[in-house]
């Protein structure tokens, strides 16, 4: 079976971080199996449970939410990238890291391309 | 060989690793360090990784460099641990040096020039790319 694995390096208020979303979203929609989203470079900044964007502008973080929990899509941070962008990693349940992601290492990004036939990045 | 037998031939030979571009200069981001942390980490679990260097990137390779003179920890100096991880295919793109007027001087060993065809194809043989 095709599986695919994508990696957004966008920050959740980059127009760009929509087409990563569509695309996502019409691959789930098209029965395909994406294996996880791996979130690197300004792209870890999803995780942060204290941004807040306009409410009359695009929600990335929801909409990821959304499909985490729809479709049981894996979201993966990494955790250099979003310490160094001020979200701290070291305590479970604190205040800062939204639930739906998971705090993985570079090592994550390692497996989901040895697994993917296809890798998608943002 | 025609440029269609050469393609062929390419399709044919795919190997299954990781390709990275580095496409930006070294000092004024840290996407140039953000790729050199996925090598090390691809090269860490023994898994093939080519770099490529283009554009703006190409200034990642170019010798006699010092981020410290800036206040940047000198992340180029690692490049000299490829071998120890097993990072062996590295390639420049040729047009790219040419267009910003720089000599095939590098800091590391083993730099291959390619013209943009031989670039591309070298690029077609790998599975995934990421570009940085």
């Amino acid at each position: 079976m095709k599986t695919l694995a994508v990696v957004v390096t966008t920050p959740p208020y980059s127009h760009l971080t929509i087409t990563a979303l569509t695309y996502v979203e019409a691959a789930l929609v098209a029965g395909i199996n994406v294996i996880g989203v791996f979130f690197y470079q300004d792209g870890a900044m999803h995780a942060n449970k204290n941004i807040s964007i306009a409410s009359d502008e695009y929600q990335a973080i929801e909409h990821w939410q959304r499909l985490h929990q729809q479709y049981q899509l894996p979201l993966h941070i990494c955790i250099t990238a979003a310490e160094k962008r001020g979200i701290a990693c070291d305590v479970i349940d604190n205040n800062q890291i939204n639930k739906a992601f998971t705090v993985s290492g570079l090592g994550e990004l390692v497996e989901l391309t040895t697994k993917a036939s296809r890798l998608v990045q943002f | 060989m025609t440029s269609i037998e050469l393609a062929t031939s390419v399709v044919l030979s795919k190997e299954c690793g990781l390709a990275i571009i580095n496409s930006k200069a070294p000092f004024s981001s840290t996407y140039g360090k953000d790729a050199l942390d996925v090598a090390l980490i691809f090269g860490s679990f023994e898994q093939k990784v080519s770099l490529f260097f283009q554009g703006d990137g190409v200034y990642q390779l170019i010798a006699n460099q010092d981020g410290r003179l800036v206040s940047i920890k000198d992340y180029l100096k690692t490049f000299s641990a490829f071998e120890f991880y097993d990072i062996e295919d590295i390639y420049v793109c040729q047009q790219s040096l040419v267009n910003r007027q720089l000599d095939e001087a590098f800091h590391i060993n083993d730099v291959q020039v390619l013209t943009s065809i031989e670039f591309g194809l070298a690029l077609n043989r790998h599975q995934h790319i990421l570009r940085f």
